[in-house]
């Protein structure tokens, strides 16, 4: 080391590639040793599998509906912090700042169209991706925890985006949330309790409104965060999405990976391979069991990077420029502030209660608490009843008719009803036809 | 895969660069650059003409702190003509605010000098709107949803049509006007006094409150209700109370566009707190006005002491004030209350009296308001009415129903005259054969002659003759009943109840009549029970005192025990009542109308 090389001038020379090298700790990967190494050094993109199932990136295969939930997600807790700077959870304030947002703050009304779009997108399409996960069976053993902690995450989306849904103070607002808590109060013995602590008081009012405002920026938000953590953590442990069994059992191999640096680039010579100082590792005993399939690397499969992280990126703009597209061209609902004597008639909750309104239109306690109960405790112990393990890993495979056709059955039954009671239900819950 | 990344991508920048577009470019910035192009081709000096051409648009923001919470206001981004007398005759938005001596502006050395000056008062102080947006639909408020839309000038997209073609016009913005110029006499707000002046001739002041001026108690407060209605509801409202309320029970009076007009403006005038006031001024307002007669009624009495007999006194305080936007009389008619061309025949003075101070003492289901009036106006319209002692001219029994008894039981006799819907209990339906007929006759010619007790129909005895009155049931059979009456069979009934009043037998009542009456007659008995909006006629009010005193205990057991034909009284021997059951249910009907209560 001479003193030249310790030297200011060349500090401020090296200095770009210094900060470079001290953020990303492998440069551009142009060897597979690269790539896996870029996928595992990386904070943001450790959370992936180096290698990556061809059939996990097919397009038909999962519709990328989990991960536009997610990006869904993101862009609401952007735009939703963005919100937060103009709102204020008060009763008398509340929707003069949706008219601020409105008329005179700058990209206030994208902004609030894009929450409000993507909120309900993924109400959507979370709902569309627990479908995908049950069509292909992929929540079958080692991912039934995995699918138990998806149903959760339904659930919070569908209170995040129900808690958010009082926040402008109109009458659409209002009277929703009015519903929504009233088919709450139906549940035996804790319904009121549920009711009250929502609520604050007997009726929606200013507690309400702070208590769902709360709910909706911080709790639920950070709630939703750590499952979602969990959720993807456990895709990784259990071995990626679910795939097709290959025809050979999997033999039960001893746990033995070797890694070889391969220093320099081999010459393709064909030649001994001389390797510079070639190092092996070996790792024994640190994996087993049936979470990762260590030593049986399939041939099926590419490097996440770049395969993998293109098609997240694809997905991730599809989904900005979906949302950017719809809020461009309808606006978010902003009804006449709340005027808590003229209930409108009918008063329906958000749409994706609607199906619970229409089923408590005909029992209260069966059709908002009994029915929906049952469903969802159907759903949590889904992969603990159904033990069959054919079928897994393919859109609505043969063997799996019986279930899917029960499932199917259960998803239209529901989607039925929303539809019944968002576009067919008019003064007094009576029929209308909406053209 | 690239290919998909490229797409999107570039969607995604398109995206973008139409969000921004679509934020950033907006008319008012056309508007200042064809401002900015007309000025400097007027302009008369090359410095003005360089200053001009070296501008900008950008957001004009005034910020008015005088008027209560401050306002921002970007009105002039638009308007940014509005104070250069240059633009007089261009378009809007590039126009001049006209310059108005009655304003009080003053034309000095070539030059208008503002009274109201912008900087100081902006725009919405007195044109209602938006300040702080920048569109013209956001700015001037059209969206159906801002609560104060430009006054006079934005029919909002929910108003109704008919409504909205009566609600334009500058003289809407005196309402704010008012705010601050509040002296009744001051010229700018004439249509405000008038609408006040209205409300105490039509009799609003009977029903509604507002703060200082009337406390009324039957009808919402209006104290604010400028500051919660828009001009389309206070309109609609007026012109028909069942448009936005299906269950209002205000009266739809009959008012010309004018009236109707003024009293929109004064309603709209009413926002409780003005700006041009802190609430301590607010407070003090409040504390003077402790006296139970509100200010301006005194103030009207006053001018009416002028008459020279009481009775001469009532008659103008009955023609001028409220009475006669209900009543009829002679051949004005209100539509909405009784005739009272015959009054003197048919009460007497402390009937009067009583019905004035509290006018549900004699008719328990009256909508007629308790007046804030003083006890020497109630006698002295008492002592008109009681020479209202002419007897209706001769005339063959059918045109004396139709102007008689047609007011309320309708033309066509089915009980739907043109007050039918204000009265409680409903006029009687002739056209029911089935109750008609199995009535006696006795009973019939009673309830023309002395009236029925607790409701609006009035006794008749004195105004028509005995000859007159039972012509008059022959017609109503002959053109409405057109059946027999039948002929019952002798019922057995007590004349006077067999079981002893006590607070056995009441207890006893109660529980049978909680079982099997409210229903219909409701748990108050007031005659509102679960079903009772389904029942035509409607279950009577068991609590109507006059009424249930007037009744026999033969005919209350008659009723009960046999039902009432023509109603949906069901017969309740049949259901297992028996005698003993029905006197404890009388005794505790009894119990609730106690003499004297």
């Amino acid at each position: 080391m001479s003193k030249e090389q310790n030297s200011i001038g060349k500090s401020v020379v090296d200095l770009p590639a210094n900060v470079t090298r001290s953020i990303f700790r492998n440069p551009l990967p142009s060897s597979d040793r690269g790539r896996a190494a870029t996928s595992f050094t990386n904070f943001f993109l450790h959370v992936q599998p180096v290698r990556v199932s061809r059939q996990a990136l097919r397009p038909s295969y999962t519709m990328g509906l989990g991960l536009i939930s997610f990006f869904l997600f993101v862009i609401l807790t952007v735009t939703g912090v963005l919100l937060m700077f103009y709102y204020v959870p008060s009763t008398t304030q509340a929707y003069d700042r949706m008219l601020d947002l409105r008329s005179s703050v700058v990209f206030g009304v994208i902004l609030r169209n894009m929450h409000r779009w993507a909120a309900h997108g993924m109400v959507a399409c979370v709902f569309l991706h627990m479908c995908r996960v049950f069509f292909t069976g992929s929540y079958k053993p080692p991912r039934e925890f995995n699918w138990v902690i998806g149903v959760c995450l339904f659930g919070l989306t569908l209170l995040s985006s129900f808690t958010g849904y009082l926040l402008p103070w109109d009458q659409l607002a209002f009277w929703a949330i009015t519903v929504g808590t009233s088919i709450a109060g139906y549940a035996p013995l804790v319904g009121k309790a549920i009711k009250f602590i929502l609520l604050g008081d007997a009726t929606v009012g200013q507690e309400a409104l702070l208590r769902f405002y709360v709910l909706h920026v911080v709790v639920l938000p950070l709630v939703l965060t750590i499952f979602v953590a969990v959720h993807f953590w456990r895709i990784r442990k259990d071995g990626g999405l679910a795939k097709p069994e290959t025809e050979a059992a999997p033999k039960r191999v001893p746990v033995q990976v070797e890694i070889q640096e391969d220093a320099v680039p081999i010459a393709a010579s064909g030649s001994v391979a001389v390797a510079a100082p070639v190092r092996k590792f070996t790792i024994q005993g640190l994996v087993r069991g049936p979470l990762i399939k260590v030593g049986k690397l399939e041939e099926d499969t590419v490097f996440s990077w770049p395969n993998l992280l293109i098609a997240e990126l694809v997905v991730l703009l599809l989904t900005i420029a979906g949302v950017m597209l719809v809020s461009f061209f309808f606006n978010a609902p902003l009804e006449q502030p709340v005027n808590v004597m003229h209930p409108p008639n009918p008063a329906k909750a958000p749409w994706y209660f609607l199906g619970l309104q229409e089923q408590v239109s005909y029992s209260a306690f069966w059709g908002g608490i009994g029915v929906p109960g049952i469903e969802v405790l159907l759903l949590l112990l889904l992969p603990y009843i159904d033990r069959g393990k054919e079928g897994v890993g393919r859109w609505f495979a043969r063997q799996r008719i019986f279930a899917n056709s029960i499932f199917l059955f259960f998803v239209l039954v529901n989607i039925y009803l929303i539809v019944i009671g968002t576009f067919f239900r008019g003064a007094n819950w009576q029929f209308v036809s909406p053209f | 895969m690239r290919l998909a990344l490229a797409v999107a991508s570039l969607v995604v920048m398109v995206g973008s660069g139409a969000v921004v577009y679509k934020e950033t470019q907006a008319s008012w910035q056309d508007h200042q650059r064809a401002y900015f192009a007309q000025a400097k081709a007027q302009a008369k000096s090359d410095a003005e003409r360089a200053s001009l051409s070296v501008k900008t648009p950008k957001i004009e923001q005034t910020i008015v702190t005088a008027f209560g919470t401050s306002r921002v206001e970007r009105c002039e981004s638009c308007h940014i003509a509005s104070d250069d007398p240059r633009f007089a005759s261009a378009e809007e938005p590039l126009k001049t605010h006209p310059y108005s001596a009655a304003m009080g502006d003053t034309y000095k050395d070539g030059r208008w000098e503002r009274k109201h000056k912008f900087s100081e008062f902006g725009c919405t102080s007195c044109h209602d709107g938006q300040g702080r947006g920048l569109t013209k639909a956001d700015a001037h408020g059209e969206d159906e949803y801002w609560p104060t839309p430009m006054l006079g000038y934005v029919a909002q997209a929910d108003w109704k049509k008919e409504n909205a073609a009566h609600l334009h016009g500058a003289e809407f913005i005196q309402a704010n006007c008012a705010q601050c110029h509040k002296d009744r006499n001051f010229a700018g707000t004439a249509i405000v006094a008038r609408g006040r002046e209205l409300f105490f001739k039509e009799g609003c002041f009977g029903c509604h409150r507002i703060q200082g001026i009337s406390s009324g108690t039957i009808g919402p407060d209006l104290t604010e209700v400028g500051k919660e209605r828009k001009l389309d509801y206070l309109w609609g409202h007026i012109v028909d109370p069942r448009a936005y309320t299906p269950t209002s029970v205000m009266p739809q009076f009959k008012l010309s566009d004018d009236d109707k007009k003024a009293l929109v403006i004064f309603l709209k005038s009413r926002r409780g707190s003005s700006p041009s006031e802190s609430s301590v001024d607010q407070y003090k307002v409040e504390a003077s006005n402790t006296a139970p007669v509100p200010d301006s009624v005194a103030e009207v009495a006053t001018a009416i002491t002028a008459a020279k007999t009481p009775a001469e006194r009532g008659r103008q305080l009955i023609e001028g004030y409220a009475c006669l936007s209900c009543h009829k009389l002679d051949d004005h008619d209100g539509g909405i209350s009784p005739d009272l061309t015959h009054e003197g025949l048919m009460r007497d003075r402390s009937w009067l009296m009583s019905h004035f101070q509290n006018p549900r003492s004699q008719i328990t289901d009256s909508n007629m308001p308790t007046f804030a009036l003083p006890e020497k106006d109630f006698d002295d319209m008492s002592a008109y009415l009681m020479t209202r002692t002419t007897m209706p001219q001769a005339t063959t029994p059918a045109q004396t129903f139709q102007t008689l008894c047609a007011r309320c039981h309708g033309e066509k006799g089915n009980g739907q005259g043109p007050n039918s819907i204000y009265l409680d209990p409903a006029p009687r339906d002739l056209t029911r054969a089935e109750f008609m007929s199995t009535k006696p006759q006795l009973r019939l010619i009673t309830s023309i002659h002395d009236g029925v007790a607790g409701t609006s129909m009035p006794p008749w005895g004195k105004t028509l003759t005995d000859a007159q009155i039972q012509g008059v049931l022959d017609y109503v059979w002959a053109a409405y009943v057109k059946e027999k009456p039948h002929q019952i069979k002798a019922r057995k009934l007590p004349d006077a109840n067999p079981v002893a009043m006590s607070a056995d037998s009441i207890h006893r009542g109660e529980s049978i009549f909680l079982q099997r009456c409210t229903g219909c007659h409701g748990r108050k008995a007031d005659g509102h029970g679960p079903n009772s909006i389904d029942i035509t006629p409607r279950p009577r009010n068991l609590t109507n005192t006059a009424f249930v005193q007037s009744v026999s205990d033969r005919r209350l057991f008659e009723s009960i025990e046999y039902g009432v034909d023509g109603t949906a009284m069901p017969s309740w021997i049949d259901y297992g009542l028996s005698q003993n059951d029905v006197g404890d249910i009388v005794n505790f009907i009894r119990s609730l109308n106690k003499p004297g209560k």
